[in-house]
């Protein structure tokens, strides 16, 4: 009887030992900096010392302040935007890739070509739209020659239009990942089915390619959100030092000390942006569809 | 003028690529008939099925639908409905959506499309409660009469079937088997059913359709192509069957003698025109007519005697009302017995046993077309029938 016995204890264990590794990796770096981050924002402030105590002034004030609600008007506008752009783009090009390249081989080149953007460096990427875009470069010199404008057109650059153009440019694969993912998993016999039953090729995609990708759907939406909300370096070269976001703003306080109010800040965007993801969340059930 | 469901394929052939799928193929399905198309995988049947439903173009050839071209047209507008391999059903989506799906493509409103949905699966005998599972949620047996309702819901004139029982269980696929049957003569249109097992075609189809190789070997009625088969090749697919070959020796009387390669001597009854002394034949003789006896004494020398093949018991196989016995023969094809279990009984047989097979010269039936022609594929396993599906997606 002892050996069952000791074959069934080692076992019920097994699961814990065998998911430690995550956990402890979780832990250390995402739990306690987190509960930290929490801590430090009930903290108080003089001057530029940090006093460990419990007030709420780092909350009431950045509350109360409407620069803060500018700021997540903002940042939110920019995710709203910048995630339907993304949509699009990443459902089109993985519905092209998924249902147009019928050759294995070049799927995956494609696919690859869309990496491309990741193959340099975040700072090089965007420094490079500068001669395309600014004032005297690529695009407007190339407008003016074609007589389309007559002078040099100023939102191409330094401005909403050049962070979202950004934002898509570093974002979109985030995008198509998923999608194409979810997208590869169709059967093709459902879809002939659908056409088999009178399905038109728009109804194919609003009615069997749709819901069948949503799972990809959700989860890019999630990356691209959560990326966008918490960018600041973006924001800061491609608008010029013209706009900011909420992350930007908690730089410049980390930049000055201020840790406790910055924190405060942390604590409410990543709860606004846990929100946003739950509205996802709740909208397609993902855990359900990855499993299955 | 044709009826509404007949089917009429006129010199079709198809190539993906380079290679030759379906080979000029001309056939009439009648309507409201119950037509299988057997063969082995690779033969070109569902390609046939494809091109019927518009979900492939045929490289040449017409394909009528009712007298009338349907080459071009998109799916919908054959009156065809496919049922698929695996059923495809939506996964998304309930059943009861899944079998309205074809009516809401058709702009029917949702209470109208779901009571005819309701009536639909009441016709295939599928609960009422299982209306608002999902796919995932159901049997093979509960798909498959999804599928089934999902396909006939806009009533179509022709139900195409892709090999529509091969994902069931043996007790579900002939308790299946049956109800398609029955809900053939119910519809009275025509059904046309891809199949690799020889006896799902027989016991369900009027007319079925031998394939090889891009080509139709034989196209008849089930008894026919059992009994008389058309060819070395569907005598042997088939597998009811014994084939013999060998060289005519002489021709007396509407009996041909041939000599095979052993110097045993058969005969067989012959039509004109006779084939010619000298000429290679085959002929075929059924496996419940040939009769096994124990050999006591010496093995007779080939050519002795007509109609007999001196061997070895190769395996026995009980079948519940017959007893299938193999019996290897010297430089010749194995000889197949079915003997009935009662006979068997009264003189067991054993593995090893030296034994004689013999039949009548009535029993013999000659074969014609192509003797070379190689037996390909058999008993095709389940796993190539899974490869040419996905090689004709």
């Amino acid at each position: 009887m002892r050996a069952p016995q000791a074959a069934s204890s080692r076992f019920t264990s097994a699961p814990y030992v065998l998911v430690a590794p995550l956990a402890l990796v979780l832990v250390v770096f995402f739990g306690i900096p987190l509960v930290l981050v929490v801590v430090v924002s009930f903290f108080d402030l003089d001057k530029f010392d940090i006093i460990p105590t419990f007030v709420l002034t780092n909350y009431s004030e950045l509350l109360s302040s409407p620069l803060t609600y500018t700021l997540y008007a903002k940042t939110i506008k920019y995710a709203l935007i910048v995630w339907a752009i993304t949509l699009v783009i990443g459902f089109t090009v993985s519905y092209f890739l998924v249902f147009h390249v019928r050759s294995i081989l070049w799927q995956m080149g494609l696919f690859l070509l869309c990496t491309v953007p990741f193959w340099t460096s975040n700072v090089i990427r965007m420094i490079s739209w500068i001669p395309l875009l600014g004032r005297h470069g690529l695009l407007n010199q190339s407008l003016i020659a074609l007589g389309l404008a007559d002078h040099p057109l100023e939102f191409l650059l330094f401005s909403d239009f050049s962070v979202v153009i950004a934002y898509v440019h570093l974002f979109s694969l985030f995008m198509i990942v998923p999608i194409f993912n979810s997208m590869a998993r169709i059967e093709r016999a459902v879809i002939e089915a659908a056409v088999d039953g009178g399905a038109s090729r728009f109804r194919v995609i609003t009615d069997i390619v749709i819901p069948l990708s949503r799972t990809g759907i959700a989860l890019g939406s999630i990356f691209v959100i959560a990326l966008v909300m918490g960018d600041f370096f973006v924001v800061k070269v491609m608008s010029g030092g013209q706009s900011a976001s909420v992350v930007a703003a908690m730089s410049n306080e980390i930049a000055i000390l201020q840790y406790p109010p910055a924190a405060a800040n942390a604590v409410c965007l990543l709860t606004i942006v846990t929100l946003m993801v739950a509205v996802i969340m709740r909208v397609v059930d993902v855990r359900r569809e990855l499993s299955g | 003028m044709a009826q509404a469901g007949e089917i009429e394929l006129r010199h079709i052939t198809k190539r993906f690529d380079q290679t030759l799928a379906v080979d000029d193929i001309s056939l009439t399905i009648p309507h409201g008939s119950y037509c299988c198309l057997l063969g082995p995988s690779g033969c070109g049947k569902t390609t046939i099925l494809r091109m019927i439903a518009g979900h492939e173009a045929p490289t040449s050839g017409d394909i009528r639908l009712g007298g009338e071209s349907v080459v071009g047209l998109p799916p919908a507008r054959r009156g065809t409905a496919m049922m698929f391999q695996n059923y495809a059903l939506f996964p998304h989506l309930n059943v009861l959506d899944n079998v309205a799906f074809n009516l809401k493509m058709r702009g029917v409103r949702r209470a109208e499309r779901h009571e005819r949905a309701r009536e639909m699966l009441a016709q295939v005998q599928l609960d009422r409660r299982f209306s608002e599972r999902m796919p995932a949620q159901l049997s093979g047996g509960q798909q498959q009469r999804v599928a089934l309702s999902r396909a006939l819901i806009t009533k179509p004139r022709v139900l195409l079937l892709d090999e529509p029982l091969s994902a069931l269980d043996e007790f579900l696929r002939l308790q299946m088997r049956g109800e398609l049957r029955r809900m053939q003569r119910e519809l009275g249109i025509t059904f046309v059913h891809v199949t690799h097992t020889q006896l799902e075609a027989i016991a369900v189809a009027d007319l079925v359709v031998v394939m090889d190789q891009g080509r139709i070997e034989q196209a008849a009625s089930a008894h026919e192509i059992y009994t008389l088969p058309a060819s070395a090749y569907v005598a042997r697919f088939m597998g009811g069957q014994n084939v013999l070959t060998g060289t005519v020796v002489t021709i007396d009387g509407g009996v041909a003698t041939l000599v095979d390669g052993s110097g045993a001597r058969f005969a067989t009854p012959v039509k004109s025109p006779a084939p010619a002394v000298g000429q290679e034949i085959a002929c075929c003789v059924r496996r419940d007519r040939v009769d096994i006896e124990k050999l006591r004494g010496p093995s007779p020398s080939p050519g002795e005697a007509t109609n007999v093949a001196a061997g070895t018991v190769h395996a026995i196989e009980y079948q519940g009302s017959y007893v299938k016995v193999t019996i290897d023969v010297l430089e010749s094809e194995q000889v197949v017995a079915h003997l009935a279990d009662h006979a068997f009984l009264a003189t067991p047989l054993d593995i090893g046993d030296a034994v004689l097979a013999r039949w009548a010269t009535e029993d013999v039936y000659l074969l014609t077309g192509d003797l070379t022609h190689p037996p390909t594929g058999v008993r095709p396993g389940p796993l190539q029938g899974r490869e040419s599906r996905s090689r004709n997606l």
